[in-house]
């Protein structure tokens, strides 16, 4: 398995365990409180755990092996990508979908801010998920 | 990736080549070994200059290394 394949792995399980501890918090705070600091506080709280666990992993395989990547690493990257892009666009145009057919179905609740900007870090969570996903998946298939 | 059109002799000129190992090819070229792996499994098609690489690692012209079958 190369360095980037590694760090793949890395990446998707450390976002996918923040991501399930993260998200039921997120729609919890936003829907109870009306305080940004705590969803603020909830955020950056996650970001630093991410970067702590990204920086320890990321140096331990590094030193492992090498951390060199070629013009397959760059074409595999490029495909993941452009299936991140994909989710991103659907995430948020569901996410504008579902706020206009709110306010003109349903006016009583209208989304509130704060649980917008939590759907808008679920989709980049989940676009970020499917790129890493790809990345994986186009390297499993080359190898087998 | 599916297979590619792209064949190639590489494993076998390997083996001609004293026994070359993917890793030791793959430090001539200047690629990781996963890529040497994927080309001679016909999974990935190299650019131009990878091929070129590959071809004179292998000492051999690019047409007796690669060949495009349609």
């Amino acid at each position: 398995m190369s360095f980037q394949e590694k760090s793949a792995w890395g990446s998707l399980i450390a976002i996918g365990l923040i991501a399930y501890w993260f998200f039921p918090a997120a729609f919890d705070v936003a829907g109870s409180s009306n305080d940004p600091a705590d969803l603020l506080v909830l955020s950056i709280g996650c970001i630093i755990g991410l970067v702590i666990v990204e920086a320890v992993y990321q140096s331990i395989i590094a030193a492992k092996g090498s951390a060199e990547s070629d013009e397959r690493d760059a074409l595999i990257n490029l495909r993941a990508e452009r299936n991140s892009g994909w989710a991103l666009a659907i995430g948020l145009f569901w996410l504008v979908g579902h706020i206009v057919a709110m306010s003109a179905f349903d006016a009583t609740e209208p989304m509130g801010a704060m649980l917008i900007a939590v759907w808008i870090l679920f989709a980049l969570t989940v676009s970020e998920f499917a790129k890493l996903a790809s990345q994986i998946w186009y390297y499993r298939v080359d190898a087998a | 990736m599916s297979k590619t059109n792209v064949k190639n002799n590489i494993r076998t000129l390997r083996f001609q080549r004293n026994e070359m190992t993917q890793q030791q090819l793959a430090d001539q070229v200047g690629v990781t070994r996963q890529t040497i792996v994927a080309i001679e499994k016909e999974k990935y098609s190299p650019s131009l200059e990878a091929a070129f690489k590959i071809a004179a690692a292998l000492g051999e012209p690019l047409d007796a290394v690669f060949h495009y079958e349609l």
